[in-house]
């Protein structure tokens, strides 16, 4: 063993503040270091490439086994030296960074006080460099597959862009069949086209695909692992058997929403009178018979259009009902033109390019918009407040609710699962607002459509295009990443089987394996936090790197 | 006692308690409800107890339901027959209070397999220090039947921890419980807890019929009683572990043996972290330390000993006191480790082996809690910063 | 050189003026001995490096809170010299260990003294030990057991030391007279160069040492007769041992049990439920934790040959066996059949390492 120790300058930073010669006249004479080869040397700048040489060449000719580096914090250069000790035949892991700049130069005004705490501490790193082990780096191959969770529109957007022959996606989807919500809008603005249409052709596309595998009725178990390298576990909802297992290397979130449930709001009489209906089952009576239904035979005399349902219960903006309702009330007057067709809404959301004009025709075709401050639904009376206060009360034979937009019911579980916060709204929060709006707080976990929040078809497809675009330029095909090696370690023989350690790991890296009634490390998984080994009463698990006759020995030098 | 049902059945007593109860065990194996019981037992040459799983009948009617003394910590019995899986067969234990709660903690630490195993507990006066009883078993015996039999459970011969006990009865945890009655209506009620206590109950064709209130209330009283005792005492025990002088003061004539640990149900762990080589100094370091203070003691790092198996299992610490009885030069270890406890425990609103459900502190994380210390540190940042 | 120094102090007083000196002139960097802590009553071994602190020693005192052997195998090789006061069993141990790898002689003096017995902790703690110092040293002159020490104390046969580097004369003096001690080895002679006190030829042997052993011996031999009728068979085993509460703290303050994890703490004893219930199947009633003799007898397999009857055993056994008896009486059967006699010979091999065409020709 021959332990090379290096005391940095840092410029005037270290040098001005620390007496470093002193610090190389003391270490080698102290008796504790007696019989260890011990290399004591300074240098300008050691982070510079001139340093860096410095430093490679004096580990080739000393034959040094242990690198001690006395500079600034690990944070800043700890990966610099790390590169150093790969050039040479030293283990990178048999090395000590101490810092005696933030430490001891940068807050200690008084030179020799500054001095003592400095050598004292590269005394504790000398130490506990005795105790550190080789670890060997492992290569794996990044995956370069994606799961893709959510068969809506956004999902079989996301899917055809990023499938190729290198790259498989893995399509699940937890209903039967695939496109999701858009399959049930009938016309879409502005150039009333069949949205059905349109999700038929990208579901035609994704069935075609060979690089792509749909599992329908099929539904996410278990994620562990990091971007390159996650372990999934889907499984059939009929399958009594065990879930699949799937290794991909990015996952993409595309799981949609759900429409608020009006009973909840008795003001609006949903499912107690029988002439109120919400948006969605009005767009499927015109997408199955092209028709808006009453009661078969009878022309509605009044329908009344309530915008904003849930909107205050909520506290946000659905964004798309505005537009799909100015839809649906053309719809209506088309069908029966001598209908007296009044839109009750709080504010009009009309942000894409073509709607003021679809919505100046309608007006002009005699629609009624009137704004309000609220709404009641009376028998077949609307009750309201006008936005200038005055109450009023029309007839209404048909009421057309437009609730609020949710989160799909598997939001919460989903959120458990991948580790992905969700914000105030109930919907995935995103990673930054404006910057990273795709991405999440979990490198390689992306959200997009509606499982993000309020949006229409043409920002779905966006946003799925988007996170796309991101994991093919950063999820390369045959890319090697090195999973963390200061991972943690759990001897068989002092396990006793209490799981401390696994419920306290936060990426899911512990399993317990029921036969030998121990738990058990994923090592491809786990990050090398410490959680565990800090839990642990028996000392059974240990974190490389960070063991405790390590940690001890350095505590206990460093205090003394 | 919160959630205890406000009827049982009872059993009068013929001839004396024990034998009431143990003729209830014996039918119990008799009628297969169980495939075996696990009670104490006198040893053959009658100078202590050991735990035995009994299966044939007549066998119980030789063992103790309740023993003088607490050799072994029921929860460690358990354990060693329930560690490795539930396993195929239907037992019931006969344990007290104490052992029950130690049980529990085991439970949610994965070291028992409780699903077939009905829990039953019993009223428990105390129990006498092993080496008292042991040095003179006859002597034990007397003084434990009047403990027993006494109308006053407040007495002063059994061990330190056990006088000052609040928890010697009905445990919410527990599948069944022995109340034991005494005064005019001498005899046994027997309460059940859960679906298992329910149906030793059924097969035994009993009806929960009698009222458990006048019992309940000797319980609550004498339970007022000993918490009184128990603040009374911990003011006194602070004396002897609040700090760091204290401490060394109190263990002095700790030998390193580690009884403590080896005897306390909680410390389950194969190795124990200070019998191992990762906390053993070497050499160099000895004599650093013997240097600088011109001399150290052996064996080193009592207290780092005593404060680290206080830290790893105060907050399961169910003050049975088996970690007095072990102690060879009779160090108030369980007064000790039951006050740190009491203290522990409170910070976190947690109250060992009172429910399965209330998950060990230590695994769960809430956002607002500990909020003593979290004051503390707030105290200590505004001085920090009105210095400068 | 000579090989008898007699300083004209207590036998305690000149000893620690003998460590004094060393000490002083940094022939040592410490002293491992029995010292009084200041706390009522409390003492323990300590390893002291300032001259200052060697005042609270009480190194002949007949105190044992721990086997010192187990303590100094716990030192690696280091350079620096440490004088070490122990017990001649604790010697006896440390060679034991030293045999087997767990520690090294080199850099420590082994002083050991002819010994008249440790007390028992009942007798030895919170302040019984000053009580029963007069009684002990009375006995001690005139070579008798005193009645409070170790019962395995009273049968042992091996008080004057082997492989110390010096022993200091106390069993059949006055230990208030004068210091005696003897130096064995090279080492030993050394060390005291330049120190003042009497030198000369070896004395001739007390003839007390010589009454202590017979009684000593005779001891023995009644101890073992006790312990073998009532051990007679398996029946009397289970009836010695059933109160054993599987504590193992006797396997935890002996010397020769160095085991990191032992064996019956391990996965091997963790049994499987339905091992438990097939072993419960064939029984009326099974006790639990099971296999509490097994590990008193697998312990004995162990170690036992290798026991120096120091007693820490029972001292620590919560339940009162006499732990120590049983362990010296069937440790020094067996070992007898090896004509082995633990820690009498460093370089003496340990019977189980050692493989012979011809032994145990009794058992053939």
């Amino acid at each position: 063993m021959r332990i090379g120790v290096f005391v940095c300058e840092c410029g005037p930073n270290i040098a001005e503040h620390i007496d470093i010669d002193s610090i190389l006249k003391t270490i080698p004479s102290l008796q504790e270091f007696e019989d260890i080869e011990l290399i004591v040397k300074r240098h300008k700048l050691l982070c510079s490439k001139e340093g860096q040489q410095f430093l490679e060449e004096e580990i080739k000719a000393n034959g040094i086994t242990h690198l001690v580096v006395a500079a600034c914090s690990p944070r800043d250069h700890e990966s610099t030296f790390i590169n150093v000790c790969k050039k040479t035949d030293m283990n990178p892991y048999l090395f000590k960074m101490v810092n005696i700049r933030e430490h001891c130069a940068w807050i200690i005004p008084d030179k020799i006080e500054a001095t003592k705490k400095a050598t004292r501490y590269i005394r504790a790193g000398i130490r506990r460099v005795f105790y550190q082990s080789e670890l060997l780096e492992k290569e794996i191959e990044s995956r370069p597959d994606v799961l893709v969770i959510g068969g809506g529109i956004a999902g079989l957007e996301a899917a055809l862009s990023l499938a190729s022959e290198q790259r498989t996606v893995y399509l699940i989807e937890k209903s039967e069949v695939l496109g999701g919500k858009s399959t049930f809008y009938s016309r879409l603005l502005p150039r009333q086209q069949d949205s059905w249409g349109l999700v038929a052709q990208k579901i035609m596309d994704v069935e075609k695909n060979e690089n792509i595998q749909v599992f329908t009725e099929t539904e996410v178990e278990r994620v562990v692992g990091f971007f390159g390298n996650f372990e999934v576990v889907v499984k059939n909802k009929k399958d009594e058997e065990a879930g699949t297992e799937l290794k991909v290397g990015a996952i993409v979130l595309a799981t949609g929403s759900g429409l608020l449930d009006p009973t909840r709001l008795p003001a609006y009489k949903y499912k107690r009178e029988d002439n109120v209906y919400t948006s969605l089952e009005i767009e499927k009576m015109i997408s199955e018979d092209g028709t808006i239904n009453f009661t078969p035979g009878e022309v509605p005399k009044t329908v009344a259009l309530i915008h904003c349902v849930g909107r205050d219960e909520k506290g946000y903006c659905s964004r798309i009902c505005c537009t799909y309702m100015i839809n649906i009330a053309k719809s209506l007057k088309d069908q029966y033109p001598e209908t007296s067709i009044k839109v009750y809404y709080r504010d009009l959301c009309l942000p894409h390019k073509d709607d003021q004009r679809f919505y100046e025709d309608i007006k002009a075709q005699g629609i009624d918009f009137i704004r309000v401050l609220d709404t009641r639904v009376k028998g077949t009376t609307i009750v309201y407040t006008a936005s200038n206060g005055s109450k009023g009360e029309d007839s209404a034979d048909m009421v057309i609710l437009a609730p609020a937009m949710e989160p799909s019911q598997d939001t919460e579980a989903l959120s458990d699962i991948l580790a992905i916060p969700l914000d105030e709204t109930g919907f995935f929060q995103e990673a930054h607002y404006h910057l990273n709006p795709v991405g999440t707080s979990t490198e390689g976990v992306y959200i997009i459509g509606t499982a993000h929040g309020p949006m229409g078809i043409s920002e779905a497809m966006l946003q799925a295009q988007a996170a796309s675009g991101k994991i093919l330029s950063r999820l390369i095909p045959g890319e090697k990443i090195v999973p963390e090696v200061k991972v943690a370690v759990i001897s068989e023989a002092f396990c006793t089987g209490c799981q401390t350690c696994l419920e306290v790991c936060c990426y899911g890296a512990i399993s317990f394996n029921e036969e030998k009634g121990i738990s058990v490390v994923n090592e491809a998984v786990c990050r090398g936090c410490g959680n565990c080994a800090a839990s642990c009463p028996s000392g059974a698990i240990q974190a490389r790197q960070f063991t405790a006759p390590q940690l001890y020995t350095e505590m206990i030098e460093a205090i003394r | 006692m919160k959630g205890i049902a406000g009827k049982g059945v009872f059993l009068p007593e013929k001839e004396g308690i024990n034998k009431s109860i143990l003729g209830f065990l014996k039918t119990l194996l008799e009628k297969y409800v169980f495939d075996g019981i696990m009670v104490p037992m006198r040893v053959p040459a009658k100078n202590s107890y050991a735990w035995v799983l009994v299966r044939e009948p007549s066998l119980i009617m030789k063992a103790s339901p309740l023993a003088p003394v607490m050799p072994v910590q029921g929860a460690k019995a358990l354990k060693s027959l329930t560690r490795k899986g539930k396993g195929t067969l239907n037992f019931a234990v006969l344990m007290r209070p104490c052992e029950i709660r130690a049980s529990i903690e085991l439970t949610k630490l994965n070291q028992i397999h409780p699903e077939k195993i009905t829990l039953m507990s019993i009223d428990c006066p105390g129990a006498l220090p092993l080496s008292d009883y042991i040095q003179n078993p006859e002597e034990g015996e007397k003084r434990f039947e009047a403990l027993f039999t006494g109308e006053s459970w407040s007495d002063e011969t059994s061990k330190p921890v056990c006088q000052i006990c609040d928890q010697f009865s009905w445990q919410p945890a527990s599948d069944l419980h022995f109340g034991l009655m005494r005064g005019q209506k001498k005899g046994i009620f027997l309460i059940s807890n859960s679906e298992k206590g329910q149906r030793v109950l059924n097969e035994m064709k009993l009806q929960a019929s009698e009222s458990v209130s006048e019992w309940k209330k000797s319980i609550e009283d004498l339970t007022k009683k000993r918490q009184k005792k128990r603040e009374k005492r911990f003011e006194e025990v602070q004396t002897m572990a609040k700090g760091f002088e204290p401490l060394l003061e109190t263990f002095a004539a700790c030998i390193g043996c580690h009884n403590c640990q080896s005897a306390c149900p909680i410390c389950y762990c194969r190795q124990c972290y200070f019998n191992s080589t990762i906390s053993r100094p070497d050499s160099d370091f000895i004599f650093q330390k013997a240097e600088v203070r011109g001399g150290i003691s052996f064996p080193m790092d009592r207290i780092f000993f005593h404060v680290g198996r206080m830290t790893h299992m105060s907050l399961s610490c169910v003050s049975c006191g088996l970690c007095s009885d072990a102690c060879p030069v009779s160090i108030p270890v369980a007064e000790v480790f039951s006050y740190v406890a009491d203290q522990t425990q409170r910070t976190f609103e947690y109250r060992a082996g009172e429910s399965g459900e209330d998950a060990i502190p230590i695994t769960r994380y809430r956002m607002e809690e500990i909020q003593g210390v979290q004051n503390i540190v707030h105290q200590a940042e505004g001085a920090m910063s009105k210095d400068g | 050189m000579a090989n008898q120094l007699t300083i004209k102090k207590s036998s305690e007083q000149g000893l620690i003026d003998f460590l004094t000196f060393l000490l002083e002139t940094r022939k040592i960097s410490a002293v491992f001995t029995l010292r009084e802590t200041g706390k009522e009553g409390v003492f323990d071994y300590g390893l002291i490096t300032d001259v200052q602190m060697l005042k609270q020693a009480i190194p002949l005192h007949p105190f044992m809170p721990v086997n010192a052997g187990q303590e100094l195998s716990r030192f690696k090789a280091m350079k620096k010299q440490v004088a070490a006061v122990i017990r001649p069993c604790e010697l006896r141990g440390f060679i034991e260990l030293i045999k087997r790898v767990q520690g090294t002689p080199d850099h420590f003096l082994l002083i050991s003294y002819t010994c008249g017995g440790a007390l028992r902790f009942a007798s030895s703690l919170h302040g019984k030990g000053d009580t029963n110092l007069p009684g002990y040293w009375k006995a001690v002159e005139k070579g008798e057991n005193y009645k409070e020490i170790r019962p395995t104390c009273k049968a042992c046969e091996y008080f004057v030391p082997m492989n110390a580097d010096a022993t200091v004369s106390l069993v059949g003096k006055n230990h208030e007279d004068e210091c005696v001690l003897e130096l064995h080895t090279e080492k030993a002679k050394e060390m005291a160069a330049g120190f003042k006190g009497e030198y000369s030829e070896e004395g001739t042997k007390s003839q007390i040492v010589d009454t202590l052993l017979e009684k000593r011996k005779a001891e023995k031999t009644r101890l073992f007769q006790e312990i073998g009728s009532v051990m007679k068979d398996l029946g009397g085993v289970v009836e010695v041992f059933s109160r054993c509460v599987g504590c193992h703290g006797c396997s935890r303050v002996c010397p020769m049990c160095h085991c990191i994890l032992c064996d019956f703490e391990s996965h091997l004893f963790d049994h499987e439920a339905s091992v438990i219930e097939k072993e419960f199947s064939r029984k009326e009633g099974m006790r639990l934790p099971t296999d509490t003799i097994l590990f008193q007898l697998g312990r004995m397999n162990h170690m036992s040959f290798s026991c120096v009857g120091c007693g820490m055993c029972t001292e620590v056994c919560p339940a009162d066996i006499p732990v120590a008896s049983i362990f010296m009486k069937t440790g020094s059967e067996t070992a007898q059949l090896f004509d082995y006699i633990p820690g009498r010979d460093i370089d003496e091999p340990v019977p189980v390492t050692v493989y012979k065409e011809e032994e145990l020709s009794k058992l053939g």
